[in-house]
């Protein structure tokens, strides 16, 4: 019989101030709890980005439940099968005549022909070292019209090497072969959301007679492989720089990282380093800041002091975005977020200087599933863990950016949160739908 | 490069037999690369004069961003030793640290850097588990070579291991090299070993003598090669690392 061995939680064990916080992981690393906020998405959604292709999960039944409930929540289904590993497959060693007949039963069996297939390996191939090269190739020649990507779902390396996420990012665009360039097509890879077409980023490239391409902007798969024609791949978000690195290898197109931060003088700079690397003029972004200005400026009239939580899954630059609120006067009082990247320690040593009082607080700590979640206060929460973890129906509910890029970007922000702090949404229900952006039946 | 693995009965002297040979291909002018595949890490113990070399699932157990320098070491003749290791014992699965060891000096790109004209594979007794199979795959061996004696357990083994061979051959992995007979002096050796070699469709590429010189050269932990050079075992290595060559071709 299971027993309570402790009602009150460990308050302390989930938070600390960034005067005591240890960069870049603050929290010790053990058992972790994961909350019902659902709004980020994972590899299944990511893959979905590829036009008329068809997923495949190779793997024991228990570890199907989350990627099935994923591709059936974004209605999807009919673009998604798998083939279940039994014991006698790894008894046997039969896991690559599984792999090769059970994909070739799917293909068989579907009603309609996918362009690509993208068959997802998971830690029982990995343990058994099954041979891929053997069943991918089989897979080629028996099924010549159709491309297969090399996809992993292999959750036991999630703390060691690429991680899932990046990893997936990167075999997104394994497909494409070296084509002639075309010196005016530009791609932006690496992210799960577009950009929004209004940001000063889109406008230099359009002024310039440069075509812009992401992946989700491709309407057919022959879209995706056209990809590999632009002689430039821009990444924004670190997670996709290994996608970037791979391109640069295999099809030779050059990357150009921009970092998605909020600090205006760091956009500046990237924005001189596009134009400097396609030989254009530069051109002044005045107006685009003073818009920011103003919209911050308005939304720190209404918000005033009011308290206001930020976490992770708002943006991969958290801390450049917190940091960039508190320069205009916000009253950011605390943060969730489990780590921290490396390129964030500026920012890190700043706020640590100049609000050390502020809270780092986990939302993976095991204590972190019984703490009391409303508050009497009134709290504008950006992103949708700090809304679940402080209670607030007032929330900016947004998921890797949401594409905002520059200060364009930061100028709908600053919309979005007078929005927030003047009217609730219904929180339970959006933050228990997988990957914001995608469709769901939920 | 030619890649060649030896599979054997466990104690059958593969060792002994492929250290041999990496002397015999570094003696005609070859750069060889011999791999120990046993969780024992005592293969190349002969080229390195009974010293320590660190294996490869250790070195990584320590340091995943290891450097290959601290797992491939000269041994005598110049030949790059190497060390697969084995998990804890009584812990772990000795098949998947062969794969993993094998996949870290690819990832390492120890063939690219080391460049070796011949990489000699040793592997540990019976295919146990695909673990044990790793070196046949494509990208691995090309060919494998079986020791065998006309005991009737290493004879099993042998036909165990061809039977392996012959599972995998519409894979494109390694082909049957022929078997190595190290003699025992049982009864009917030669009929027992010719009765196998018809039943796999394989042939002897060379026979080795029982004889004490090389539990000698092993005392004084070293080859046959170098311990005693002039000897007529030390010419059969010759010979017998001449004859795989050619079949190798």
């Amino acid at each position: 019989m299971l027993t309570n061995l402790r009602e009150e939680a460990c308050i302390e064990s989930t938070r600390v101030s960034f005067a005591d916080a240890h960069f870049p992981v603050p929290f010790r690393q053990g058992l972790e709890y994961s909350s019902p906020v659902r709004g980020t998405w994972n590899i299944v959604h990511t893959g979905m980005l590829i036009p008329e292709s068809h997923q495949i999960f190779v793997c024991a039944q228990g570890c199907l439940r989350g990627v099935v409930l994923t591709a059936a929540e974004m209605n999807a289904l009919d673009r998604y099968s798998s083939v279940m590993i039994r014991e006698e497959n790894v008894i046997d060693g039969t896991m690559e005549s599984l792999m090769i007949e059970g994909v070739a039963d799917v293909l068989h069996k579907l009603n309609y022909r996918p362009k690509a297939v993208l068959l997802f390996i998971s830690c029982q191939h990995f343990f058994l070292a099954y041979d891929q090269e053997l069943v991918f190739e089989t897979l080629r020649e028996r099924f010549p019209d159709i491309r297969f990507m090399e996809c992993y779902m292999i959750p036991t390396l999630r703390k060691s090497g690429l991680t899932p996420d990046q990893k997936m990012r990167m075999q997104l665009f394994s497909l494409l072969e070296p084509k002639e360039k075309d010196h005016k097509k530009i791609n932006l890879i690496g992210s799960n959301l577009p950009i929004s077409i209004t940001s000063e980023l889109v406008k230099i490239l359009n002024q310039n007679g440069y075509q812009l391409q992401l992946l989700n902007w491709c309407e057919t798969f022959d879209d995706y492989m056209d990809m590999a024609e632009s002689c430039l791949n821009l990444v924004y978000e670190p997670i996709g720089i290994p996608a970037a690195r791979d391109l640069e290898k295999r099809l030779g197109q050059p990357y150009c990282y921009l970092p998605f931060v909020f600090d205006f003088d760091e956009l500046e700079k990237n924005y001189r380093k596009l134009t400097d690397r396609l030989n254009i003029v530069p051109q002044s972004y005045e107006k685009e800041k003073e818009e920011a200005i103003s919209a911050l400026k308005s939304a720190k009239e209404l918000i005033g002091d009011a308290c206001i939580a930020t976490d992770y899954t708002f943006t991969f630059r958290i801390l450049s975005f917190t940091k960039m609120l508190l320069l205009h006067g916000f009253h950011v009082t605390e943060l969730y977020a489990d780590t921290f990247l490396p390129e964030e320690q500026t920012d890190f040593e700043w706020i640590r200087e100049h609000y050390p009082e502020i809270q780092i607080i986990s939302t993976n700590r095991p204590d972190m599933r019984i703490l009391p979640k409303e508050r009497d206060d009134k709290v504008l929460a950006i992103g949708q863990k700090a809304a679940y973890f402080t209670g607030t129906d007032h929330f900016v509910n947004v998921v890797e950016s949401g594409g905002m890029f520059g200060f364009d970007g930061i100028r709908q922000i600053a919309e979005l949160m007078k929005d927030a702090y003047l009217n609730e949404k219904p929180r339970k229900e959006i933050i228990q739908k997988k990957g914001y952006g995608c469709e769901s039946c939920i | 490069m030619k890649k060649i693995a030896i599979y054997g009965k466990g104690g059958i002297g593969k060792s002994t037999i492929v250290s041999n040979l990496s002397v015999a291909f570094a003696k005609k002018g070859l750069k060889v690369m011999q791999i120990g595949c046993d969780p024992k890490a005592d293969s190349t113990i002969a080229l390195r004069h009974g010293k320590h070399l660190p294996t490869v699932l250790e070195t990584v157990r320590r340091n995943r961003d290891f450097a290959l320098e601290e797992v491939v070491m000269p041994g005598y003749g110049g030949v790059a030793c190497v060390e697969a290791g084995g998990p804890i014992p009584g812990l772990g699965c000795a098949g998947r640290g062969i794969i993993t060891a094998l996949e870290k000096l690819k990832e390492k790109g120890a063939y690219e850097i080391y460049q070796p004209d011949i990489v000699l594979y040793d592997v540990l007794g019976d295919v146990v588990c695909g673990g044990f199979s790793m070196p046949m795959r494509s990208g691995y061996a090309d060919r494998v070579f079986i020791v065998t004696s006309g005991e009737n357990m290493s004879i099993y083994a042998a036909a165990n291991i061809a039977m392996a061979i012959d599972n995998f051959k519409g894979r494109g992995y390694a082909k049957l090299g022929g078997l190595i007979l190290n003699k025992r002096n049982v009864r009917d050796e030669h009929k027992k070993v010719q009765e196998l070699c018809t039943e796999i469709h394989t042939s002897v590429v060379g026979e080795l003598d029982f004889c004490e010189i090389v539990q000698e050269a092993e005392s004084l932990k070293q080859t046959v090669l170098e311990a005693f050079p002039d000897s007529h075992m030390a010419k059969q290595y010759m010979q017998l690392a001449e004859q795989m060559l050619e079949q190798a071709e």
